[in-house]
């Protein structure tokens, strides 16, 4: 090897430098004699690297300096656009190549220039260097370095406003050539010589220039395209649009664009307009365009709460409509209760399917719905149920009006599991899907404990006349209402009662083979715990033929129970009696108080007897034997009555002590318009199981276990609390009602429970629940601040 | 049910307006008879758990919500002053203190439910 020194090599080197730059052929000897010499000159010559960079830098910025002459010549933005576009590409491709053979003479510079550097970077990231050495390159970095310097800085706003020009004339469907954009894009990346963010350059400059070109166009475009063809169209316009400029922000700008780009479209396209388009949503719920619904929606989803005045009108809509055809329907849904929950859950799924459709139920949609549902549900315009309680206590004054639905949701669930017409009609499944509805509507229901006293009533009346279309399904129905989250002790009180029927059955057939002759009763003897404490027993003379029984079977429930009492509950047994008079002989199904009634003619069967004296034969309270009698003189299943009266009356309100009854002798069962001679015929109607006061109780017993639910919780918070002052009534109204809530689920939480609160607790409620709890002294006020409280311990 | 064939028939058995001895008019053919039963006790509730008698006592509710159900094992005890709680309740009591809780007489069963 021998030593040659920088002067003599470069001679050689200089032209095929220039044939590099100019992407003119070099041959693999040329190419090798650039290595050879770069390697000679380091070598030996200690000045060597440092030379051979001045000159190759003087001849990049000579190289450059011809390219800048071609391109500033042209005339025009095309022209000026392409030649640099052109002249850009090959020597950005050149960029790659010509630092490699000047490798050795990088790094003999580096390792002079800054050798901390150097030590610092050795190690460590050695590896990931190696990876972009050409990146790296002092020669890459300077030829870009020139290239920004001597041409781009010149020219680069002259490029970016032609840039713009052809994106420009894009959007506007004229011809253009993306390439040039891209083009563009790219020299600013590439000539970032910031190694920290090589996007510095292309941020401040080319994405800005992007934006500003976006927003001012489609700011203009946006006003155009409203009066030009409404907001409607221009909705859809905006939609297409975003999604156009998404797509087109893939093609010119780097990926860390996207975002800011999409933002400033929704910006111009939607956020400027926002009460434009807002003011379209209204009118569009109202008439169902779920597909425009859905444009919008999705439109506005992309900006920071732009969908929360859609979920207001939302909740606006589904109350006035729900509620209006409510109203509308009013004559026939407060009688009907199967047309009333059909029409709510008609409601429920037109409601739930614009939610769907329009909204892709999205969950703040949801929401909207339920919460709204549930205004409709629990309204008391339409009809509306009192619970009047018969004495004032613990300081409620009286109880605000309750929505009817949980009665009649009750009624409807009856008319499902009893043999009706309905429960007929139907097939088990589509038995089941309504009920499976009806619990749906209940979960909106304020009044859950309602719902349970009345489906508990119409059960009692069902197990006790065994008039159920299907009992595995009446416990079914219990096992789901404990699933939904029902109170434990509700259900197990039903689930009790079925038990109860099944002991009551066995006992049955115990007793009739112990008393062989008896096979005309039946006994039913049950738990007052499960079945109703609270109902008032009626005492009733019973006839001879009842009464008889009685200790015989007292004596037989003796034998085998002990410690217990027995209660006979004359207003819910019943039977069959047979009637023989001039027409024929007729079974009639009759309640045991009919049968006292009727009883009473057994003796005297032609003569007409006063009101008075079948008071003293039946013994019935007044209520009882007026109403009686009226099922017996005024049923409307029969054309035909069994009694007769003198003189007429138009209510059981309207009898005297004189008023006279007796037997129709001419008493017929009609069918098909003829009178039979023999017939069945069942006058039970619906089993009265409650007097007016029993009523009261029940009632009563509702409102007071809630005015325990919210004593219980207002202690429960204030002995975590302390002291609370009646600002923070809202707050604590609101974590009662949670506390409320939570009290009837816990233990089930695995269970998503949908029935969460049996009861809503009123804000006067809560307020007489403080008074009281001061005057039982577990509260106190504060002496000077009357709206401060304290627990007291 | 269409009788309109033993027409005849009904004639002779037919009710005759009240003279000879008549069927009577009404007669029972079946009667379902209900009653409700409960513990014959003085005070409803039990003093230890504070819960119904009739219901099953705390402990057994919350032992096995629904197994209550298949059971009714939750009976009620009477001592010799006649004061009635739960048997559950009480079996528990009396290990701790051998006294009626509430007349703290000495605790002695008279007679258990059934």
């Amino acid at each position: 090897m021998f030593k040659r020194s920088f002067e003599e090599v470069w001679p050689e080197m200089g032209p095929i430098v220039e044939k590099l730059l100019k992407q003119e052929d070099v041959s693999p000897k040329e190419w090798q004699q650039l290595f050879y010499g770069v390697h000679s000159v380091c070598m030996w010559d200690d000045k060597g690297p440092s030379k051979i960079f001045d000159w190759l830098k003087k001849d990049i910025v000579t190289f450059i300096k011809q390219a800048q002459r071609i391109v500033q010549s042209q005339i025009g933005e095309q022209a000026l656009l392409t030649t640099y576009i052109v002249e850009w590409r090959k020597f950005f491709i050149q960029s790659n190549y010509l630092p490699l053979p000047f490798r050795q003479m990088e790094s003999s510079l580096s390792g002079k220039h800054n050798s901390s550097n150097s030590l610092n970077s050795s190690s460590g990231t050695h590896s990931k260097k190696n990876g972009t050495a050409s990146e790296d390159s002092i020669v890459r970095k300077t030829m870009l370095d020139s290239w920004n310097e001597h041409i781009f800085k010149d020219i680069k706003d002259r490029l970016q406003e032609s840039a713009m020009k052809i994106v420009h004339a894009e959007r506007n469907g004229e011809a253009y050539d993306s390439q040039l954009v891209i083009g563009v894009r790219e020299s600013y990346v590439n000539l970032s010589s910031n190694l920290e963010d090589k996007l510095a350059i292309y941020k401040e400059h080319f994405e800005a220039a992007y934006l500003k070109a976006t927003a001012a166009f489609y700011s203009l475009k946006a006003n155009e395209q409203q009066q030009m063809f409404g907001v409607q169209a221009f909705i859809k316009y905006a939609d297409a649009k975003l999604r156009e400029e998404e797509s087109r922000a893939k093609r010119y700008l780097e990926p860390s664009s996207y975002q800011a780009l999409t933002a400033c479209c929704v910006k111009v396209l939607v956020e400027d307009h926002l009460n434009t388009i807002l003011a379209e949503c209204s009118p569009l719920i109202k008439s169902y365009e779920t597909e425009r619904l859905n444009l919008m929606f999705r439109l506005l989803d992309r900006v920071q709460g732009g969908v929360d005045p859609m979920l207001r009108d939302l909740e606006e809509h589904i109350i006035s409509a729900g509620l209006a055809d409510m109203l509308a329907a009013s004559d026939i849904i407060t009688h009907d209760s199967e047309k009333y929950v059909e029409r709510l859950l008609e409601l429920f799924n037109r409601f739930s399917a614009l939610v769907r459709n329009a909204f892709n139920d999205d969950p703040r949609f949801l929401t909207s719905r339920d919460k709204a549902f549930k205004t409709v549900v629990n309204d008391t315009t339409v009809f509306k149920l009192d619970l009047p309680t018969a004495v004032v206590n613990r300081g409620i004054k009286s109880t605000a009006p309750e929505s009817k639905c949980p009665e009649l949701l009750a009624n409807y669930c009856d008319m499902l599991l009893r043999r009706t017409p309905l429960s007929k009609r139907l097939t088990s499944e589509e038995i089941d899907s309504r009920l499976r509805d009806v619990l749906l509507v209940l979960k909106y229901v304020n009044n859950k404990d309602v719902f349970m006293k009345y489906h508990k009533v119409h059960l009692t009346r069902r197990l006790i006349l065994g008039t159920s279309a299907d009992s595995e399904k009446e416990e079914d129905i219990v096992e789901w209402l404990r699933e939904v989250g029902m109170p434990a002790d509700y259900v197990n009180r039903l689930a009790r009662m079925f038990q109860d029927i099944k002991v009551s059955d066995d006992l049955n057939s115990q007793f009739k083979t112990q008393t062989a002759r008896h096979d005309a009763i039946n006994i039913k003897i049950l738990n007052a715990g499960a079945w109703g404490r609270c109902s008032e027993r009626v005492s009733v003379s019973l006839p001879i033929e009842l009464e008889d029984y009685i200790p015989e079977i007292e004596d037989f429930y003796k034998k085998k129970h002990s410690g217990r009492k027995l209660q006979w509950y004359h207003h819910m047994s019943n039977g069959t009696i047979s009637f023989v008079n001039n027409a024929g002989r007729f079974d009639l199904d009759v309640t045991t108080f009919q049968m006292a009634v009727l009883f009473a003619w057994n003796q005297r069967p032609l003569e007409k007897v006063s009101y008075e004296n079948l008071r003293l034969a039946t013994e019935l309270p007044d209520t009882e034997l007026r109403r009686t009698l009226w099922s017996l003189i005024a049923s409307a299943k029969v054309k035909k009555q069994i009694l007769l009266m003198e003189p007429n009356c138009n209510s059981p309100k309207d009898f005297t002590e004189n008023t006279l009854f007796y037997i129709n002798q001419e008493f017929a069962v009609i069918k098909n318009g003829k009178p039979q001679t023999r017939g069945k015929l069942n006058l039970v109607g619906r089993l009265q199981l409650s007097t007016e006061k029993s009523q009261q109780e029940d009632n009563q017993s509702i409102v007071e276990l809630r005015i325990l639910r919210t004593q219980e919780a207002i202690i429960k918070i204030m002995k975590h609390r302390k002291r609370m002052n009646n600002a923070d009534l809202q707050v604590i109204s609101f974590k009662i009602k949670k506390y409320i809530k939570n009290r009837f689920v816990s233990g089930q939480a695995e269970l998503i429970t949908i029935l969460k609160n049996m009861f809503f607790p009123s804000r006067k409620m809560i307020k007489e629940q403080l008074e009281w709890l001061i005057e039982k002294n577990h509260l106190r006020r504060d002496e000077n601040d009357i709206n401060t409280f304290y627990y007291v311990a | 049910m269409d009788t309109d064939n033993d027409n005849s028939l009904d004639r002779t058995d037919d009710f005759d307006n009240g003279d000879g001895k008549p069927e009577k008019m009404f007669t029972l053919k079946k009667w379902n008879a209900v009653a409700m039963w409960s513990w014959d006790v003085e005070c409803d509730v039990c003093a230890i758990c504070r819960v119904q008698v009739m219901d099953a006592c705390l402990r057994c509710q919350s032992d096995n919500k629904r197994d209550v159900l298949g059971k009714q094992d939750c009976v009620v005890v009477w001592g010799e002053c006649n004061h009635s709680f739960h048997f559950c309740c009480m079996s528990l009591w009396v290990k701790q203190n051998n006294r009626c809780p509430l007349c703290q007489q000495e605790w002695c069963v008279q007679r258990m439910g059934k």
